[in-house]
């Protein structure tokens, strides 16, 4: 007997490959949406900062955006610098 | 003066024999000159009104001594129905001659009223001798009623009413091969019919005359017509609902009838203009009453039928329409009510009607019930059982989600078409901006409970609100959206974006967000598939074999059932892992899980006599390529090798089983099928996958998961306040756990069947109408 595949469809899910399952900021699961956004993934990315730690885009920028004076890690409360 | 008062009297004696107790004629009866003699005097000595009422006084006791108990004794209780009509005719004969007898005695009366001078107050004597005469009659006779007197009235009645109904048909339907008359029921050229008809009509108008034929026989005669009447509707609106009945039946009650009425009222006649004015009143109530008869009767048939017609509607809308005129003319909505319920329960609820079928049922009733009456009082009244029962039948939400989004024209997936907006009936509607000069009240029969919070909602709402919740059949749509995206896996998508587009419309945007993302994921599943085929690095790595991927984002998908995590084989798997590192390099920081079990594989398979073209998912496509290399398998070792339980691994074998390529030679060992045993499969077949389980968790262990969450809410409830009202409890989860995103909502049917099922589990105890805990 000779099996030739002629085609696979197969079936899969994206995930986000960070070193935790919720964003620290809004504890939404990354691979879920953070509360402002309706679709996951490529509209509401995750952004890593030089602390190692990441959030939704939305959120850290939210967050920095209520930071008056210094820029902050929410996690570590390390200055917070985007990973280039 | 005194002679000649002594004088009179015995004049007036001899005038009126009757003062005597005498039989009515003497021999020496006063000329006809003496009485005109005797007149003057009374007039003179103003004596008529004296003279009138002794003389009046006598009569009545002649005819209770004489006349009354002759004419009563004849109604015997017989059995013999000939006797009987023989003994009503002569009984009505000689009552009537005898009263005939009378007839010169009121003649004088009325002579000595009409010669007196004065007329002594006009009001407190009767207008007419005669009639006073047969007042007294009546009166007497009626005061002797023996008990079985309606007895000889029904023999007698029943056989003329019968001939005479057959007399009416102007082309009598007696075929020639007849021996028996329809009418007489006796031999044809023996007929008795125009005889009978003769008699009928002469003792009609003998009673009329006596002015006692509604008295005496009207109770016989209305239910010999209602007979009539009944046989009637039935024979013309029993079983045929098509069509409207009510014009036909009035017209038939017009005409049919009423020339029954006529004549009999006229003793045979059958032209209303020689008819009396009290006659005619007579008619008219007569008609009336029959008239209410008939529409009651109709009525009743209708109802019996209405389960029949319900399950017709809308073709039977015609009989729809005319029970809803019928009940606002008949007093029968309790009846309805109580038949129609009845009928459900013994037709619809019990277990070997399927769901899809009751939910069928449950919409024409809706939509019946609805136009029977707008104001929904009925629906709800009816339908209520249907409602909980359906809210026991584990499938009820499939089925009614399944005729939604059915792609052959039903009911359902026409009414979402419509695009209403949901209308959800756990109390919160807020219906005080309704328009206060349209308020119309509830019909009496409505539950004063629901009053205000009824709304005649369409038929997707209350389908929805069968559970009170749209959480349930949201949940169930995206499970059903999920198999349907998962087994076609072919990227098209179209007819679902247009049941989500009407869904929306229904549901509402927020509900329905996660199958939105779920079919955004199958159109960006194209488009990253076709990047992935397009990036240099991947193609340089050359594909074993076409590859492509359906890309879920699971956070939005109802979850799958993996129970198991099947292992593919090892170039799959390779294959499977280029892809993954693809999709790594486009989406820079995700990566891909496969789902192994899931997918849809397209194999050719060549054997040493035929040629094999199949698409099968993974778990079968895997199986047969481990057969490739070996051709004997022993389940147990097949199973470890793709780390799938032997039970699961059994019932997928029996695929390549019935496909001719497996043979299970010994228990539970597998040899591949080289040459053909059987002649006639055709080597090109292309055979389907033959299982269409769903690959997801059911939507009601979902649901179950979620209402867990209440569970924990409702233990720390009782716990701080001992025992609670279902109302309360339902507040208080309103309040307390249905906040914040990702809330569950939980309508308080649906509230009632998760504690019910807990006090049947001895989790909760019902005492009265409050929840407790059990103390433990
Ligand atoms: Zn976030
Ligand atoms: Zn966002
Ligand atoms: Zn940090």
């Amino acid at each position: 007997m000779k099996v030739t595949i002629k085609s696979w469809t197969g079936v899969a899910t994206w995930r986000w490959i960070a070193n935790d399952d919720n964003c620290g900021i809004c504890r939404m699961p990354f691979d879920a949406s953070c509360p402002d956004c309706k679709i996951p993934g490529d509209d509401c990315p995750l952004v890593w900062g030089q602390c190692s730690h990441c959030f939704h885009i939305h959120c850290i920028m939210k967050w920095l955006h209520s930071q008056q004076t210094s820029h902050i890690c929410p996690m570590c409360r390390q200055e917070w610098k985007f990973k280039e | 003066m005194t002679e000649a008062v002594e004088d009179i009297f015995v004049r007036i004696e001899r005038a009126f024999p009757i003062l005597s107790e005498k039989l009515l004629h003497t021999k020496e009866e006063c000329t006809e000159e003496e009485f005109a003699n005797l007149a003057e005097d009374v007039r003179v000595l103003k004596l008529s009104q004296f003279v009138e009422d002794i003389v009046i006084h006598h009569i009545e006791q002649y005819i209770r001594w004489h006349v009354a108990p002759v004419f009563w004794e004849k109604f015997e209780n017989t059995e013999d129905s000939k006797r009987g009509f023989e003994l009503f005719k002569s009984a009505v004969d000689d009552l009537y001659s005898n009263l005939t007898e009378f007839l010169p005695l009121l003649k004088k009366l009325e002579y000595l009223r009409q010669n007196q001078d004065v007329v002594t107050d006009p009001s407190s004597v009767e207008n007419d001798i005669e009639a006073r005469f047969k007042l007294i009659v009546r009166a007497t006779l009626l005061s002797q009623l023996p008990l079985y007197h309606e007895c000889i009235i029904e023999h007698f009645y029943k056989i003329a009413f019968n001939v005479f109904c057959n007399s009416d048909n102007s082309s009598p339907d007696v075929s020639v091969n007849e021996i028996q008359c329809v009418g007489c029921a006796q031999e044809v050229e023996n007929c008795q019919c125009q005889m009978i008809v003769y008699i009928f009509h002469e003792t009609n108008r003998k009673l009329i005359e006596l002015k006692l034929l509604e008295r005496l026989v009207g109770n016989v005669l209305t239910s010999l017509i209602h007979i009539r009447i009944e046989n009637h509707v039935i024979q013309t609106c029993d079983k045929t609902f098509d069509v409207s009945q009510l014009i036909p039946l009035e017209n038939w009650l017009e005409t049919v009838v009423m020339s029954w009425l006529i004549r009999i009222y006229s003793g045979g006649f059958s032209k209303t203009v020689t008819l009396s004015d009290e006659i005619r009143n007579a008619i008219n109530k007569f008609k009336q009453k029959l008239s209410h008869f008939l529409y009651e009767t109709y009525t009743k048939i209708r109802i019996n039928h209405l389960f029949n017609i319900i399950i017709e509607y809308p073709e039977s809308q015609p009989a729809v329409d005319d029970l809803r005129i019928c009940l606002e003319r008949t007093d029968q909505r309790k009846v309805l009510i109580k038949n129609l319920q009845e009928a459900i329960k013994t037709r619809l609820l019990h277990p070997g009607v399927n769901t899809p079928d009751i939910v069928t049922a449950y919409i024409a009733a809706i939509k019946a019930l609805k136009h029977l009456d707008s104001t929904g009082v009925l629906l709800e009244a009816v339908t209520e059982p249907i409602k909980s029962y359906l809210r026991s039948r584990e499938d009820t939400v499939r089925s009614v989600v399944n005729s939604l989004l059915d792609d052959s024209p039903s009911e359902l997936a026409d009414e979402l078409v419509k695009g209403e907006c949901l209308q959800l009936d756990d109390g919160s509607a807020d219906d005080e901006t309704e328009d206060w000069e349209k308020w119309m009240p509830d019909p009496v029969d409505a539950d004063p409970a629901k009053s205000t919070q009824r709304k005649v909602s369409d038929i997707i709402s209350t389908l929805v609100n069968v559970y009170g919740s749209q959480d349930l059949f949201v949940n169930e749509y995206r499970t059903l959206l999920a198999d349907r995206l998962l087994s076609q896996l072919n990227y098209h998508t179209e007819r679902e974006i247009r049941h989500l587009e009407l869904l929306k419309r229904r549901f509402g945007e927020n509900q329905l967000h996660y199958c939105e993302v779920m079919l955004k994921d199958v159109y960006d599943s194209k488009r990253i598939d076709g990047n992935i085929h397009s990036d240099t690095s991947y193609n340089l790595q050359r594909e074993l074999f076409p590859t492509s991927a359906l890309i879920l984002s699971a956070q939005f998908w109802p979850p799958f059932k993996e129970d198991w995590k099947l292992k593919l084989p090892n170039i799959v798997q390779n294959q499977l892992n280029k892809y993954v590192k693809a999709f790594e390099a486009l989406k820079g920081n995700r990566t891909l899980c496969w789902k192994p079990h899931l997918g849809n594989v397209s194999l050719e398979i060549e054997l040493k006599d035929r040629k094999l073209d199949i698409n099968v998912t993974p778990v079968h496509a895997t199986i047969i390529l481990h057969f490739q290399d070996k051709s004997e398998w022993a389940l147990q070792d097949l199973a470890e090798v793709i780390h799938a339980p032997a039970t699961v691994l059994r019932r997928k074998m029996t695929f390549w089983v019935s496909q001719g390529l497996l043979k299970e030679t010994s228990n539970d060992v597998y040899v591949l099928q080289e040459e053909s045993t059987s002649k006639n499969r055709l080597s090109t077949d292309i055979v389907e996958e033959e299982e269409t389980e769903s690959v997801m968790a059911s939507a009601s262990d979902q649901r179950e998961e979620e209402l867990q969450v209440f569970w924990s809410y409702i233990v720390g409830m009782l716990t701080n306040l001992d025992s609670m009202p279902i109302e309360r409890i339902h507040q208080m989860l309103k309040m307390f756990a249905s906040q914040g995103p990702g809330a569950v909502e939980c309508g308080l049917p649906e509230l009632r069947q998760f504690l019910d099922r807990k006090v049947r589990e001895h989790q909760l105890l019902l005492s009265g109408s409050f929840y407790r805990l059990p103390k433990s």
